[in-house]
């Protein structure tokens, strides 16, 4: 029993299809080929073979033109077959989304899988992915996700996703800032990130969001990060490179 | 009501001009309207005296809400318990407290009796022997793991797991008592042997694991 969630012994033909077990695992009815999340899938019934996407994209070519985020590829597997594929995060509500001719963006760890009409696509803003078309994805959320209009300012850890609303801006709240003036600004680098940076978001959307800050860790946020670093000339790079190691000798 | 229980982990409350809302640092997890931030620490900076003694002491760092709008609150996928006070006090350890009215009251105080508070030390926060008064007319948002449910008592004594222990309300007294007899049956998982013995008039929250906190 899980919180007095009625728990019945499965089998392979009582297993919901393309639906909720409990509030945090979901089974989906494979017939074809689902994207999902290296680590999601905890149970699976049937013919059902998981192969990485850049392994998979070999064999069939469209997988290249539907996930066009190689930073995310080595994060991801293709599970193809016939069965059933059960699917949780760390005991996160899972929730499945429907898009219809839509665009979602949302955090990419905490997207499950998607069907593969859809396409997937790095976000400008570090850490997001959007999907983009018609088709089901599944996302976990810490606790029952909560949505939200514009205009409305998040923090960017509890921040999930936002759909059909222009992409956030940063806003720094100026009563922090004028805190941090007086304090006198050692530089962004090493103030711990605290409420002084939300996401604004404008316009009209909706905007999803989960009950914490909570992260997990984004190997694929370092190299995004890193590639990033390009823009630095080598002066820069070398000045962030001793700060970086400076703090992760504080720590 | 200017706290609403969104789910068992966030809570949105209503910020005004006459309520601002003091929460801890880190827990905003969005806001409507025309709110403001700033960091509290200690009793060196108050809400216009407001904050007072506010935490003396104790390492939790807050921070002040002001404005007018909502704000969601929660913390690291905790679970949120609203507890409303008319006129008596809740006891709670800091590091609990996700966000309660700035006009209340908070004080410093130490738990246990004489031969027990070195005792207490450890065995009841992990870190000290201090725990929160909050007293006044308003609202207070507690942290817990797995949710916490309230145990009326009207005289009786009620032992609680140290560990399981989140707050409590009303005239009660609160001892720790060490049950030799008993040493491997309780306080699992600590390895202690202690019990929190509550007796008096009030209510007592208690979270529904043995996880520290």
């Amino acid at each position: 029993m899980i919180d007095g969630i009625e728990t019945p012994t499965w089998d392979a033909n009582s297993l919901p299809a393309d639906d909720n077990v409990n509030p945090y695992a979901f089974s989906i009815a494979l017939a074809g080929e689902w994207f999902v999340s290296k680590g999601a899938m905890i149970a699976y019934y049937g013919n059902v073979e998981f192969a990485g996407v850049s392994q998979y994209a070999s064999r069939a070519s469209w997988v290249a033109a539907r996930f066009s985020s190689p930073l995310y590829a080595s994060e991801w597997v293709v599970a193809a077959g016939q069965g059933k594929v059960i699917v949780a995060d760390r005991g996160y509500d899972v929730n499945s989304y429907d898009l219809d001719e839509g665009n979602l963006t949302i955090k990419q760890t905490n997207l499950l899988g998607f069907q593969t009409s859809l396409e997937l696509k790095q976000s400008i803003v570090p850490g997001f992915v959007t999907l983009i078309g018609t088709g089901t994805f599944l996302a976990s959320s810490n606790g029952p996700v909560i949505f939200v209009e514009p205009p409305f300012r998040a923090d960017p850890d509890a921040l999930l996703g936002w759909a059909d609303c222009p992409s956030p801006s940063q806003h720094y709240d100026h009563h922090w800032m004028a805190q941090s003036f007086m304090a006198g600004i050692q530089g962004m680098f090493g103030r711990e990130s605290g409420e002084e940076r939300q996401y604004d978001f404008t316009g009209a959307g909706t905007i999803l969001m989960q009950s914490s800050e909570q992260l997990r860790v984004d190997g694929a946020l370092l190299k995004l990060v890193e590639s990033q670093t390009n823009l630095l000339d080598a002066q820069s790079a070398g000045a962030l490179g001793q700060r970086l190691v400076q703090r992760s000798q504080q720590q | 009501m200017t706290y609403e229980v969104v789910n068992s982990k966030v809570v949105r409350v209503q910020v005004s001009q006459a309520n601002p809302v003091l929460a801890r640092r880190g827990a905003m997890l969005g806001y409507s309207g025309q709110v403001a931030f700033r960091p509290v620490s200690g009793a060196a900076q108050g809400v216009g005296g407001m904050v007072g003694t506010m935490l003396a002491g104790e390492s939790n760092k807050m921070m002040v809400a002001e404005g007018q709008g909502s704000v969601l609150y929660g913390f690291r996928g905790l679970y949120v318990t609203v507890i409303d006070l008319t006129g008596d006090s809740l006891v709670v350890e800091a590091d609990r407290l996700l966000a309660h009215d700035a006009h209340l009251q908070t004080g410093v105080e130490m738990v246990g009796q004489g031969g027990v508070r070195s005792a207490v030390r450890g065995a009841m926060t992990g870190q000290g022997l201090f725990t929160t008064r909050v007293s006044g007319n308003g609202t207070v948002s507690v942290l817990s793991h797995g949710g916490t449910f309230p145990i009326q008592l009207n005289g009786e004594t009620v032992g609680v797991d140290p560990q399981a222990y989140v707050a409590h309300t009303g005239a009660l007294q609160v001892d720790l008592k060490a049950s030799v007899g008993m040493r491997d049956l309780i306080g699992r998982g600590s390895g202690e042997a202690f019990q929190l013995h509550v007796s008096g008039h009030g209510t007592v929250y208690v979270q529904a694991s043995e996880e520290k906190f």
